[in-house]
């Protein structure tokens, strides 16, 4: 079930260097919602920008849901600056979700504008009981905000090795897994920028990992009218040509693609 | 504010643009699509197409570029699982047709026509501007859309409606090209050529370099188009271009359109035409307006 919801602001805050956090009142949305959905968000009616905006769901409970983004284009300063009490137009839950977290040892991974639907997962699994390992990365401390606990097994890294691990995800990847205790059945779920999650996606299957990537593309309608929001797949002669094989939807095929299937994550 | 076509009638003037409400049943949970006067479905082509690699659209101010490709699951696969979900609806249902070539076009009518489906006509893309051979060779050429929609008219009795492009010399040309070979009525209009540029990368922000630009960006463009067309033929119009509002409404049945066609602004609004619907019926009641025939064509000139 799709819900169109006037989500209420009931919280906006910018929770780490440009970095912000929103909470809506979303009963729909939030009751119906999994790890790894979106949300299609309208930042504002303007026709200006006549675009819905994809975010993941970083959290939905007691008819409540939260994003995080990073402000960096027209819709997200427009949203960044969005006031307490403020309606806003969402359309969601949408798209697959996170799965098979029961048969694995998950290895969750985000970075930047990533971050939501790791965390999200992060919390799933802590519900569930799951055993995991969670590593986030950004460029430097002030992007993070919460700390670095190897002894939880929650890694942190940043590129100039101001807080926890220093390098990129795939480094702190490096630096973990091999030397720990990570059964054979451990899986990678990873969501962040292209870059980082190609990084990840070539780690994993130089190591024979499974892996689940988040991915991002541009979007316009999110409920698989508009076959904008393409991401390529690898596909056989037989089905080369058929429709939505070689080019899935992220809204309808993802966001959630196995990093098996996809050429790139960027 | 009911409309006719031929005789074909219609609750409502409001229909949906192809390819911009899939076949109806996306938007389902949120929308009551029997709102609308008609649904106009995606595009089908005799043959499945996968579609242009991404990216396929990119926003620009007050609208949007796409190049898409045509991507749809060929009219077999449409008659299996589509049609069945048309049938049901309560709202009339108009199939889009494209092609790459006049075959193409002539067996997708001829497999639709013998289908059993409600639908109560076509609209023909002659006009799509992201396929090399995505029939735009009919619509920019008189006589091969003349032809095609004599082709065409031979083998239904349904509603045929050509689709045109803007990107033509003398749109009215073709109109009248599409009016002599048999057409019902005319749809005007596609998307614009478009074209932009991520100034990181210098590359085109579509895979195809060029693509169409539609949303309100383009609805002077839209409307200029309509009215050159209803000076030049006598069937009926379609009016699509840039349309979010029931003042964007008005403006395109003064300027010619017997009918029109909500696209782009159904992404950020699914229920943009029940909304219309509302704010139309109010508009006719506040202006005295008892019939939409009343306002079509109804523009007045500057008298100097």
């Amino acid at each position: 079930m799709i819900f169109r919801e006037m989500g209420k602001v009931i919280f906006n805050a910018e929770i780490s260097e440009g970095i912000f956090k929103t909470d809506f009142i979303a009963p729909g949305i939030s009751s119906n919602s999994k790890p790894g959905q979106f949300v299609n968000i309208l930042p504002c009616s303007d026709w200006q920008q006549v675009m819905r905006r994809p975010m993941s769901i970083a959290s939905q409970s007691n008819d409540e849901i939260s994003i995080i983004y990073k402000a960096v284009g027209e819709g997200t300063r427009i949203m960044a600056n969005w006031s307490i009490g403020e309606k806003v137009d969402l359309i969601g839950p949408l798209g697959n979700y996170w799965e098979g977290l029961e048969s694995c040892f998950p290895i969750i991974i985000g970075g930047g504008v990533g971050i939501a639907p790791i965390l999200n997962l992060h919390n799933l699994l802590l519900e569930t009981q799951i055993d995991h390992t969670l590593i986030m990365g950004a460029r430097h401390k002030g992007e993070h905000f919460f700390p670095h606990e190897p002894q939880k097994n929650i890694f942190l890294s940043t590129d100039d090795g101001s807080l926890g691990i220093k390098g990129n995800v795939v480094d702190a990847l490096k630096s973990i897994y091999p030397n720990s205790n990570h059964p054979h059945n451990s899986k990678i779920f990873s969501c962040g920028p292209p870059m980082m999650m190609e990084g990840v996606r070539n780690y994993s299957l130089e190591n024979q990992l499974e892996c689940d990537f988040a991915l991002e593309t541009i979007m316009a309608c999110g409920i698989g009218i508009c076959q904008g929001c393409t991401v390529e797949r690898k596909v056989t002669e037989s089905n080369a040509h058929s429709y939505r094989n070689r080019f899935a939807l992220a809204c309808m095929d993802g966001p959630i693609f196995s990093g098996q299937e996809i050429n790139s994550c960027m | 504010m009911h409309v006719k076509i031929r005789d074909i009638e219609f609750s409502s003037p409001l229909l949906t643009a192809s390819g911009t409400y899939g076949y109806g049943h996306e938007v389902q949970d949120m929308v009551d699509v029997n709102q609308w006067g008609g649904i106009i479905t995606k595009s089908v082509t005799r043959h499945p197409r996968e579609g242009n690699p991404p990216p396929r659209i990119a926003e620009t101010s007050a609208g949007m570029l796409n190049s898409i490709g045509l991507a749809n699951l060929g009219v077999e696969k449409y008659i299996e699982e589509i049609i069945p979900f048309l049938n049901e609806l309560q709202t009339k249902v108009i199939i889009n047709i494209a092609g790459s070539g006049k075959q193409d076009y002539l067996e997708t009518m001829e497999m639709l026509e013998s289908a059993n489906g409600k639908h109560v006509g076509y609209e023909i893309n002659i006009s799509c501007p992201n396929v090399k051979e995505g029939g735009i060779e009919f619509g920019v050429n008189c006589d091969m859309t003349e032809k095609l929609t004599q082709e065409m008219r031979k083998r239904t009795d349904k509603l045929l409606i050509m689709k045109l492009s803007p990107n033509v010399t003398r749109i009215e040309d073709i109109a009248q090209a599409a009016e002599a070979g048999g057409a019902d009525a005319v749809s005007a209009i596609n998307t614009v050529v478009g074209m932009a540029i991520d100034l990181k990368t210098r590359m085109p922000k579509l895979n195809t370099t060029f693509g169409g630009l539609s949303g309100p960006a383009i609805k002077p463009i839209a409307i200029a188009n309509v009215h050159k067309v209803f000076n030049a033929v006598k069937i009926p119009i379609i009016g699509i271009g840039g349309i979010a509002t029931a003042e964007d409404v008005i403006e395109f049945l003064l300027a010619g359109a017997t009918m029109i066609q909500i696209g782009t602004m159904n992404y950020q609004n699914p229920n943009l035409g029940t909304q219309i619907k509302e704010e139309l019926v109010t508009y006719y009641s506040q202006n005295g307006i008892e019939n939409t025939e009343d306002l079509i064509g109804k523009v007045e000139y500057h008298s100097n």
